[in-house]
């Protein structure tokens, strides 16, 4: 797959990789393919030189995640997915932006929206994801489009058009660009023999594309409308049941036998310290159906304490009729479960006062100043809680 | 806030401050001075202020209920006005409604609430997940009782660390609120003072 907004600046990075090349040597060795594809063209070395410019600027931004122990684990998944050669001159960043989203640029720069984390639910998932990225680049998908594409249209106007400077930003022109079927397919077998290569269970691919298919579904029937066809990262990875079968079949036909590797606690383990900050962005996105359906399907072997309590959150935020009484349920039933955050009892608090329940609720509230002294909103929560503590 | 704003058949980004809202360039009609010490009434509503240093209104409005002014230029300090916002609308124009819908206000909400409606709109319009609510307290606010909470956030692509304080108060159902937010270094330090000057001056009716 790979993403929108970026998707323009793979395209356009897909055009330069041998600039890349002198800039980084190591990079060039690494990866050899990137260097017979210099820029052909002035417009090229332009559009290349851009690319360049987004990363250098991605590299000091504040959205990006420099956790080194998140950072090492990610690049060992894709490292094993794709190989250990393939994937050493690749830059992996991590950012902050709740949606499912991935991609790489031509000159070997990978970018990993923390949405991404939040959906998949195994390290095979993860590794199904960024072995179809990889595909794509390793393939030169997007210098191919570049070049259809230039062909079609004036080159100055296209270049007017891409958000350079938006490389981490949401999508905005995934509309217009796409990859072909041809391509989505050839990625889709790429991360499935990648997956089966490393010993990562291939029925991944065909999973979390299907999850969020389903997604999709739920964030628009809440909406009361149809699925998006455009826009979003799926612009040019638009998933659909005939692709779900497809990779399934594949996944399918793979000799048996063989490491069939999920890796489900060794994920859920990198992912705790970011889950609760992960989880929190997706809900404020005011996204109630797809929020939903992703902590069901995160609750798929029950619900612990922590996905009760976002499930509070997310209903006391949107605020519909009954969603207060729910939420109290839930935060109530995160607290019984255990190892939850203070911030459940300010919740089972707000969540009462709002439906009515003003002791409770009250009493909720001077239960998290008690557990949360120093909170930042003691202040307001004090006073709500009609004592001055 | 950086928004991408629809324009003819693509989208361009503008970046506003806060003023992020403000949508494209016809609306943006200039200023218009905001006198020291002449009460000023805010646009289709019953919100006075009486500046006690000279403000720029802006020309373009953010949305039915909110306009922004400014000291030295959108972005660089934001003054934005929310003023008499019903129940079932939004904080300000919608970017997106389609795809990105806002949430609404609504007229049993607790403080705590409001700040996170003006958190997730924040964060929603501006396509950021680094946005903070960073302190919340009761304050008076045109003589109601009402609250005052601190945030800070970054827009993507953009990067500059911002700051900003928010005070304001439920009257008759419905929210008003003043807001100032500006860039941590420097700016938001330099007037924050004159902000809080300001919102004393607030009367509702």
């Amino acid at each position: 797959m790979r993403l929108t907004a970026i998707l323009a600046a793979s395209l356009l990075a897909s055009a330069a990789p041998a600039l890349a090349a002198q800039a980084d040597p190591a990079t060039a060795q690494a990866d050899p393919a990137a260097v017979q594809h210099g820029p052909q063209d002035a417009d090229e070395r332009g559009l290349w030189m851009q690319v360049e410019d987004a990363e250098r600027r991605l590299k000091g931004s504040n959205f990006v995640i420099r956790d080194p122990a998140l950072n090492a684990y990610v690049r060992g998944v894709f490292c094993r997915a794709v190989g250990e050669a393939e994937c050493a001159g690749v830059r992996i960043y991590i950012t902050r932006t709740p949606f499912f989203n991935a991609n790489m640029a031509p000159n070997g720069m990978m970018q990993i929206w923390s949405g991404l984390f939040l959906r998949a639910r195994d390290e095979a998932q993860l590794a199904a994801v960024l072995a179809h990225e990889y595909t794509h680049y390793r393939n030169r998908h997007s210098l191919r489009l570049f070049r259809n594409i230039k062909d079609k249209t004036n080159a100055i106007a296209w270049l007017s058009f891409v958000p350079f400077g938006a490389i981490a930003q949401l999508g905005l022109i995934g509309s217009v660009f796409g990859f072909s079927r041809e391509m989505e397919r050839e990625a889709d077998t790429g991360s499935v023999k990648a997956l089966a290569a490393s010993g990562y269970d291939p029925a991944a691919a065909s999973q979390i594309w299907g999850q969020m298919l389903a997604e999709f579904d739920a964030t628009a029937a809440e909406r009361k409308r149809k699925r998006r066809k455009e826009g979003g990262m799926f612009a040019t990875h638009p998933p659909s049941i005939e692709r779900m079968q497809e990779l399934k079949a594949q996944a399918a036909a793979l000799p048996a036998g063989g490491e069939r590797r999920a890796g489900r606690a060794e994920y859920r383990a990198a992912l705790a310290p970011f889950w609760a900050d992960f989880i929190d962005d997706q809900i404020k996105l005011n996204d109630f159906g797809a929020t939903e359906l992703l902590l069901g399907q995160l609750a798929s072997e029950g619900w612990t304490g922590e996905l009760l309590f976002a499930r509070g959150e997310l209903y006391r935020s949107r605020g519909a009729a009954g969603d207060f009484e729910k939420a109290a349920g839930f935060y109530r039933d995160a607290i019984a479960a255990g190892a939850v955050p203070p911030e459940a009892h300010r919740g089972l608090g707000m969540a009462l006062l709002r439906a009515g329940a003003a002791s409770e609720g009250q009493a909720a509230l001077q239960e998290y100043l008690r557990l949360r002294p120093d909170a930042r909103d003691k202040a307001m929560i004090a006073t709500l809680a009609g004592g001055q503590s | 806030m950086k928004l991408g704003v629809k324009h003819g058949a693509k989208r361009a980004t503008l970046i506003l401050g806060a003023a992020a809202l403000l949508t494209a360039a016809p609306a943006m009609a200039g200023f218009k001075l905001m006198q020291k010490g002449q009460p000023q009434l805010l646009r289709k509503s019953s919100l006075t202020v009486t500046p006690t240093i000279p403000w720029n209104r802006l020309g373009a409005r953010l949305g039915r209920n909110a306009e922004a002014w400014t000291l030295d230029g959108h972005s660089l300090n934001d003054l934005i006005f929310y003023t008499a916002i019903p129940a079932g609308k939004t904080l300000f124009r919608e970017v997106d409604k389609k795809n990105k819908p806002l949430p609404k206000f609504d007229s049993k909400m607790l403080a705590p609430d409001i700040a996170a409606l003006f958190e997730s709109s924040y964060r929603i319009a501006g396509s950021t997940s680094l946005f903070s609510i960073d302190s919340i307290e009761p304050a008076t606010f045109a003589g109601k009782p009402g609250f005052r909470f601190a945030y800070s956030f970054t827009v993507q692509n953009e990067e500059v660390r911002r700051a900003g304080e928010a005070t304001g108060a439920v009257i008759n159902g419905q929210l008003y609120m003043i807001t100032f937010e500006a860039p941590k270094i420097h700016y938001f330090d330099r007037n924050v003072e004159d902000y809080r000057a300001l919102v004393a001056t607030a009367k509702v009716g």
